[in-house]
């Protein structure tokens, strides 16, 4: 399902990942994220397509940077930070969300 | 760790690499799996990160084939996997999407994928894999010419001199090597370590490993010293006795096993790739080799030798057997008095497989059948599908699909399917053969050589490569045979069961009913076959019996002194509660095999070249009660038939009719063994089927054992009115208290020794009546299947023609008419193949012609039972339509 910012929801999960992360983050570190706090299992497959989409709508931009890490083998690292422009569509997405949750009854929180 | 850095499996990091080709991310992808790589490996352990490594790259690279970009910028892997990936994909989704029906699919692709890898696996050793030698094609088998209908081994073996003369002269053999045929006759009895153990051995000549090309696994094979008569005691071990009586222990070479009372030095210890008996002597257990003199002492014995030869490079069988048939001719010239001269050579492989070759293609042409059953059942089950797929790949034709990438999308998942029941079908295969090369004394040779390897499943998964494609095929250019407009426009049904697919259908039950017939007949055939085996009357009582094999710990000097040893062994077991009967006999039936030759006084000289000689036993006068054989006329032996006394012997009755048509045999004599001794006919026993169940009785002469002293050792067999395992130990004990030396753990029941002789003959008759089963469910299955479809599909022309008049049973009787015009035409097909292939088949029945009408007529009553049988549901329901519902669904 589509936000109304033009974002799908699991689309949102990661922008929101992305920017969470104290420092550097990159592809396994969000994907531990998801998996811990978002409560779902998410393939490889589907995060790096997901992140190929995002790069497409230029919310996210990376970059490939050496790693000395010996676990990596050898292979860089991605870096990936929010654009402005990603930075502002997770805050419109918010804003509609909270414009539709806060007309709602407590929501079946027992209290 | 074990290892600082460890690295990911490199197949599944290349695929992953090619699939990501195109991806400027590849790299910082290819990082992350190894970082979580290593994780997994230093927490989890190398295997299980490896496992996860091979899982996630393989299903990384299909999902980034499968959705990459579809117009890719340069060729290489992806632009060829992309599509196919996307088709891969699609395919599996709509595999997930049907799961019932894809699992039945593939368990009955497992099934004849199974069947087929199975009988491959069985037929491999003998028949497809080379003979566990040293450049196995150059060697033959040389045995002595046989007589047309003559079955005894000793009309097979040679004497040990014809093996001088060929080495000696024969310029076609690198070497040639023998072992005696009669080693069986001996029992060691290891003595010295531990309970006494009785050993099966082989007398093997010296150079017997030399020319085979075997190499001992420790050791060495025999010494020339040790192969001469006298020579010092050698024994070579069979690698699974070392295994379970020395624990593989190589220290057992150089020192002295007690066998028989002589100590034997242990030579070598034979490899783990040689069981003599497996490839001799199927059926048997072979524990050791010991060295067989190639002597005049052993000529003397007559015909007892096998032999094997290894041809040199620019010798062919056909050379080497004129070469020898010229050397036997100019030696019968040279020395006229000489007897069992003889060679007949035949390529090793050839030999060892005879004895099963017909039963073993007839294997594997039934696995064959049973796969095309499948073939045929699955594209059924497919075709029926048709309608249903046609729908969808008419909308997928709109949007722009073309026909070739449709069907190869079809193709692809009834390949899947029959590759997930490749998976099944070799899992099958593998509990199957398991089963039969662990089972015990089945008469097939090299079966502990049988498993599922990478060949076998190699055909698995070529058979169910071909299944898949050809079950796929008709099907799929059905389903993307075009109108798509036209299917739209009628409302989602699809073009239902249009006349030609639905002739189509009705051909490939046909066909299946065929092949089911066919295998039916062959199962139906086998079995009469089997139960005629079963019925011969063998002339004794095989049931309620025990045998031990006497093996003395001491050597006796007299006959006196043997047969009072062997006199009191009979009466102390004869005093064990539970014994009946108690009889002596050095050849019990459907054991022991060689034959004598003899002169009747004042008959005809050459009546022992025509009758091929006599089957001798060596008895006591408890023999026939025990054994059950009646005595026809005269007398059995007495207590006063003994040394001194005047010879005598028994006689068959079929031999007694054949050696004196003329009148009674009583009376008679006959002269045979060395010392020219005359013996009278004093009785006619009961014919008994010696050699086998399947073979003539021949003549037969019994001998009273107190007057011929021609046995190393007496089998004591035992009448009992109680269980075997109650028996056993009470006549155990009597028999160490006479020789407390004497092994008597080994035992045996003359109704095992049948099974055993009819074990060849079992093993193939369950595999062919499991293959008939599953072909006959099939058949079964299809007919359901067309019917129901079809029966589906006509309702609302059934509900006009009820609605016009016709009754549930004209409904009914038009639905039966159907399936027995179907019945019968594959009845037809079915029998006229049978008929085709009674060659093949004559070689393995018994009592029964290959054209036997009640086997036929039984076949043709059970397909037609079965086809109504599976009609029954859907022309019930047809008779059930009721006009205005079929109606309203239109």
């Amino acid at each position: 399902m589509m936000s109304p910012a033009g974002l799908g929801e699991f689309e949102l999960l990661v922008l929101l990942s992305i920017l969470r992360q104290a420092q550097d983050p990159y592809a396994n570190r969000v994907r531990e994220d998801l998996e811990t706090h978002a409560e779902r299992r998410v393939t490889r497959g589907a995060l790096y397509r997901t992140l190929d989409r995002l790069t497409e709508k230029g919310l996210v931009a990376w970059e490939l940077e050496a790693s000395e890490v010996p676990a990596r083998g050898g292979h860089p690292m991605r870096r990936i930070r929010v654009t402005p422009e990603g930075l502002a569509a997770a805050q419109r997405s918010r804003e509609i969300m909270r414009t539709f949750f806060s007309g709602l009854d407590p929501l079946g929180d027992r209290p | 760790m074990n290892d600082p850095v460890p690295s990911p499996p490199s197949l599944p990091r290349r695929l992953l690499e090619s699939a990501l080709a195109q991806d400027p991310a590849a790299p910082a992808i290819l990082g992350d799996l190894h970082e979580e790589f290593v994780g997994r490996w230093e927490r989890r352990g190398p295997t299980r990160a490896r496992l996860w490594y091979v899982r996630e790259a393989t299903l990384l690279a299909v999902s980034r084939l499968a959705h990459a970009p579809s117009a890719p910028s340069n060729g290489g892997l992806v632009a060829i996997a992309t599509p196919l990936m996307q088709d891969v994909a699609y395919a599996a989704r709509s595999l997930r999407s049907n799961p019932s029906f894809v699992l039945l699919t593939a368990a009955i692709v497992g099934l004849g994928v199974g069947a087929l890898t199975a009988a491959y696996s069985v037929v491999k050793p003998l028949l497809v894999a080379p003979l566990p030698f040293e450049d196995p094609g150059q060697l033959v088998w040389i045995q002595n010419e046989a007589v047309p209908g003559e079955n005894s081994l000793s009309a097979v073996t040679s004497r040990t001199s014809n093996l001088v003369d060929f080495r000696e002269r024969a310029r076609s053999f690198e070497g040639i090597t023998g072992y005696n045929a009669f080693s069986e006759q001996t029992v060691y009895t290891l003595t010295g370590s531990g309970e006494p153990e009785p050993l099966r051995g082989f007398g093997v000549a010296h150079d017997f490993l030399d020319v085979l090309g075997i190499e001992p696994t420790a050791g060495r094979g025999f010494s020339a010293a040790e192969g001469r008569w006298g020579g010092p005691g050698a024994v070579l071990l069979d690698y699974g006795f070392w295994q379970r009586r020395f624990a593989g222990d190589p220290g057992v070479v150089g020192t002295a096993l007690t066998l028989n009372g002589t100590p034997r030095e242990v030579v070598g210890i034979l490899p783990e790739g040689f069981d003599f008996a497996s490839i001799f002597r199927p059926g048997a257990r072979v524990d050791l080799l010991v060295p067989f003199p190639i002597a005049p002492e052993t000529d003397r014995w007559g015909n007892t030798a096998f032999f094997i030869g290894r041809l040199r490079d620019d010798a062919s069988p056909e050379s080497a057997q004129a070469e020898l048939q010229g050397l036997v001719a100019s030696l019968q010239q040279d020395q006229p008095d000489r007897w069992g001269l003889g060679a007949e050579i035949i390529p090793l492989r050839t030999h060892v497989a005879a004895p099963v070759r017909s039963s073993l293609l007839i294997l594997l042409g039934a696995a064959a059948a049973v796969l095309l059953i499948v073939c045929v059942n699955v594209s059924n089950m497919l075709l029926a599908r048709v309608p249903g797929r046609s729908r969808e790949m008419a909308v997928r034709a709109a949007l722009g699909a073309s026909r070739g990438r449709m069907i190869r999308q079809l193709l692809l998942e009834s390949t899947g399917t029959a590759m997930l029941g490749a998976l099944l079908g070799a899992g099958l295969a593998w509990v199957v053969v398991g089963f039969v090369s662990g089972a015990d004394g089945i008469q097939v040779p090299m079966l502990d050589q049988i498993r599922v390897d990478g060949s076998a499943l190699g055909i698995a998964a070529a058979a169910a490569l071909a299944t898949g494609l050809l079950v796929g095929l008709i099907p799929a250019l059905h389903v993307a045979g075009g109108g798509e407009a036209g299917i739209l426009r009628s409302g989602g049904r699809g073009h239902s069961g249009s006349r030609g697919s639905r002739r189509l259908r009705e051909a490939l039950v046909v066909a299946e009913l065929a092949l089911a017939c066919v295998l039916l007949v062959a199962g139906g055939l086998l079995l009469r076959s089997f139960q005629a085996v079963l019925d011969v009357e063998l002339g004794f009582e095989p049931a309620r019996t025990v045998a031990w094999q006497l093996n003395p710990s001491r050597d006796f000097e007299t006959l006196e002194e043997t047969s009072n040893f062997y006199r009191l062994a009979a009466d102390r077991v004869a005093e064990v509660p539970g014994v009946e009967a108690v009889g002596l006999s050095d050849a019990l039936p459907l054991g022991r095999n060689r034959t004598w030759g003899f002169q009747v006084v004042g008959g005809d000289p050459e009546l022992s070249e025509t009758t091929g000689g006599f089957y001798p036993h060596l008895v006591d006068d408890g023999y026939l009660p025990s054994m059950g054989i009646e005595v026809v006329e005269g007398r059995n032996f007495g207590s006063w038939d003994i040394q001194g006394s005047a010879p005598v012997v028994l006689m068959n009755a079929s031999g007694a009719t054949a050696l004196f048509p003329d009148g009674s045999a009583l009376g008679q004599r006959i002269l045979t063994g060395g010392e020219g001794t005359e013996w009278e006919v004093v009785g006619v026993v009961e014919d008994v089927r010696h050699l086998s169940p399947e073979l003539d009785p021949g003549v037969q002469v019994y001998f009273p054992v107190t007057q011929l002293w021609d046995y190393g050792t007496l089998d004591l067999l035992v009448r009992t009115s109680v269980p075997e395992d109650v028996i056993v130990p009470g006549v155990a004990t009597a028999l160490q208290e006479v020789d407390p030396a004497m092994p008597v753990q080994d035992h045996w029941t003359l109704e095992g020794q049948l099974r055993e002789v009819n074990s060849s003959r079992r093993f193939i008759l369950q595999v062919l009546v499991a293959f008939a089963g599953v072909a006959l469910i099939l058949a079964a299955l299809g007919i359901y299947g067309v019917l129901a479809v079809s029966v589906a599909e006509r309702g609302p022309e059934i509900s006009i023609r009820m609605a016009l008049g016709a009754s549930g049973p004209d409904v009914v009787k038009r639905v039966l008419g159907r399936t027995l015009a179907l019945a019968a035409a594959g009845i037809v097909v079915g029998t006229a193949i049978s008929l085709g292939l009674s060659d093949l088949l004559r070689s393995l029945l018994f009592g029964v012609e290959a054209t036997d009408w009640v086997t036929f007529g039984g076949i043709w009553l059970l397909l037609f039972g079965v086809a109504v049988f599976s009609a029954a549901v859907p022309a019930t329901r047809a008779a059930r339509v009721r006009g205005i519902r079929a109606l309203r669904v239109e």
